[in-house]
């Protein structure tokens, strides 16, 4: 039996313990997400996980998959269509979630980050009850407000919900150019969850609600863990073989010079330079 | 090593102490063995910005070997004909450390129990610090942030932590320590010592106390930067895309600029015009 002088001790302890544990931010409470984040072996870049690129059955409006046809008819071409990342810029959300290269999750109490190791894209998802603001910087990674879900009841976060709102312009959904509507009015909401069989696959249920589409439109990508990895840092600006030249994209050959991306292209206009010194 | 020890010896004290309440508290401590006890960590939330240009130091004070000292003029020389010299950001490539800390724009620390996070919305100028007590591994794969080893230390032994010491290796170039071009040696050897710490009399005031060693210099180089933390409980961030507009263009390693209508123009006076050899029309 403890004796009253050890039990006052005890008393005095745990209370310490308890106003100590006022500020500490208890992990048990939330799902483990450590690690490193990748795309399942076998899926590429595409939005619609399950489906080719270019074929995903994007539900566009008329209006926009028109632009999507004539996108994809510009890339056979040689040009980007509507894909504007190869300039280098954020792949922003929804797209951002294809995770072309790995991402970590780091939460704590009041924002989650997703930190994707490509073009250095970090998410802010604030979870400390805010609301949206009634205007912020429209942004390529938006602003994110989530609320953690306990579904199953037993003390323990499982679920992140998210919607993320204030989305610039241009953004596509993929590679393919699935264009998204330029009115920067892009609804994405999301629901993160582990599986319940397998811990190292975390889901992402994306809805994203655009007007370029005729309804809401949603997939569900899958990431698997790796516990101890390696971040390799990953620089879309070094050695990008894309130089943008007002409207015009073109490439650096493997000697450095200026090329035609597509057959026929006219060379850049020079008229800035004086054009005796042209070596052409 | 001073830090080694002061951090051991906290740890020792720590350990002891656990060990007495275990017994005791045996159940509280099993529930709460996945708590981060943020208590023991300064308070290092809330958005950081610098409190001086984004400059390193002055060119003059840096202790460059002559061989650099010559490589830096010439860059200066370089710069004010209108090309870049060594300063190789232009491209957006990421500025890498020690120049990260130069804070370009403001960023956050998000201390974790294994990691310390500096994430900076830049170009690509965030920072994995690892905390988890690994030693460095056999084989690393050079990148401009490098790989970041750090100790957390309680130097007045009041049982929270005060300073955070990091070293950083395994770093590539190109890279230089501001936009004037002080270069690093091209051996990317460079070894980077830090201790950030808040003023002890405004918790609103950060240090980052760095000292560079690398074979461009005679000496190891130490600066102090100082950063103010922002009054906002919500501070906005804003997301900054070099990328995004860029005027700067290289091609076949010469450097050329937009024109505002979009135009490929001379960065330099009577700068000759790309090669366009690949183009058939352009020979007519």
């Amino acid at each position: 039996m403890l004796s009253h002088r050890c039990f006052g001790s005890l008393l005095a302890s745990a209370l310490v313990m308890s106003l100590t544990g006022a500020q500490a931010h208890d992990e048990s409470k939330y799902p483990d997400w450590a690690g490193q984040w990748r795309r399942p072996p076998g899926v590429n870049n595409q939005w619609e996980p399950t489906k080719p690129r270019g074929q995903e059955g994007a539900p566009l409006t008329p209006e926009f998959q028109a632009i999507f046809e004539a996108n994809l008819k510009d890339q056979a071409e040689g040009g980007q269509g509507t894909d504007p990342t190869y300039t280098c810029i954020p792949d922003g959300m929804p797209r951002a979630m294809n995770v072309i290269f790995p991402m970590e999750m780091i939460i704590t109490p009041n924002t989650t980050y997703i930190h994707i190791e490509y073009l250095m894209m970090f998410r802010r998802i604030y979870t400390d009850g805010r609301p949206f603001p009634e205007d912020t910087d429209s942004s390529f990674m938006g602003y994110s407000i989530g609320k953690w879900v306990d579904t199953n009841g037993d003390g323990r976060f499982d679920e992140l919900l998210v919607e993320t709102r204030f989305l610039k312009s241009p953004r596509a959904f993929d590679s393919s150019g699935i264009p998204l509507h330029p009115d920067g009015k892009t609804i994405v909401q999301e629901r993160f969850y582990q599986d319940r069989d397998k811990p190292d696959v975390l889901h992402d249920e994306v809805t994203t609600i655009d007007n370029a589409l005729t309804r809401p439109w949603t997939v569900t990508k899958h990431y698997n863990r790796v516990r101890n990895p390696i971040w390799v840092e990953a620089i879309c600006s070094e050695n990008n073989d894309h130089i943008k030249l007002g409207n015009e994209n073109y490439m650096r050959s493997a000697d450095g010079l200026l090329m035609p991306a597509k057959k026929g292209q006219k060379p850049p206009d020079l008229r800035y330079f004086n054009i005796k010194d042209a070596k052409n | 090593m001073r830090y080694r020890k002061a951090f051991d010896s906290s740890f020792q004290a720590t350990a002891s102490l656990s060990a007495s309440l275990a017994v005791l508290l045996l159940p509280m401590m099993v529930a709460s063995v996945h708590a981060f006890d943020e208590t023991k960590y300064p308070d290092l939330k809330g958005q950081w910005d610098r409190t001086a240009a984004p400059r390193w130091l002055d060119a003059k004070s840096a202790p460059f070997t002559p061989e650099y000292r010559a490589i830096f003029e010439e860059n200066l020389k370089d710069q004010a004909a209108g090309g870049q010299g060594t300063d190789p950001t232009f491209t957006c490539v990421a500025p890498g450390m020690p120049r990260v800390m130069n804070a370009y724009e403001p960023f956050e620390i998000v201390v974790t129990p294994r990691t310390t996070h500096i994430l900076m919305d830049h170009i690509h100028d965030s920072r994995r610090i690892f905390t988890d007590g690994r030693e460095w591994p056999k084989e690393m794969q050079p990148s401009f942030s490098g790989y970041s080893i750090g100790k957390w230390i309680d130097e007045d032994g009041d049982g929270r932590y005060d300073v955070l010491v990091v070293e950083t290796r395994g770093l590539r170039g190109p890279r230089s320590y501001d936009s004037t071009g002080m270069p690093f040696h091209a051996d990317n050897e460079t070894v980077i010592n830090e201790r950030i710490y808040l003023d002890k009399a405004d918790k609103n005031i950060l240090y980052d106390e760095i000292t560079v060693n690398d074979h461009a210099l005679t000496r190891p180089w130490t600066a102090v930067k100082k950063y103010r933390r922002k009054p906002d409980q919500q501070p906005m961030w804003r997301e900054a895309v070099c990328a995004e507009n860029n005027p700067h263009v290289v091609i076949a390693d010469e450097p050329y600029m937009l024109s505002a209508d979009g135009f490929l123009m001379p960065a330099k006076k009577d700068q000759a015009p790309p090669d366009l050899k690949y183009f058939p029309h352009a020979r007519k």
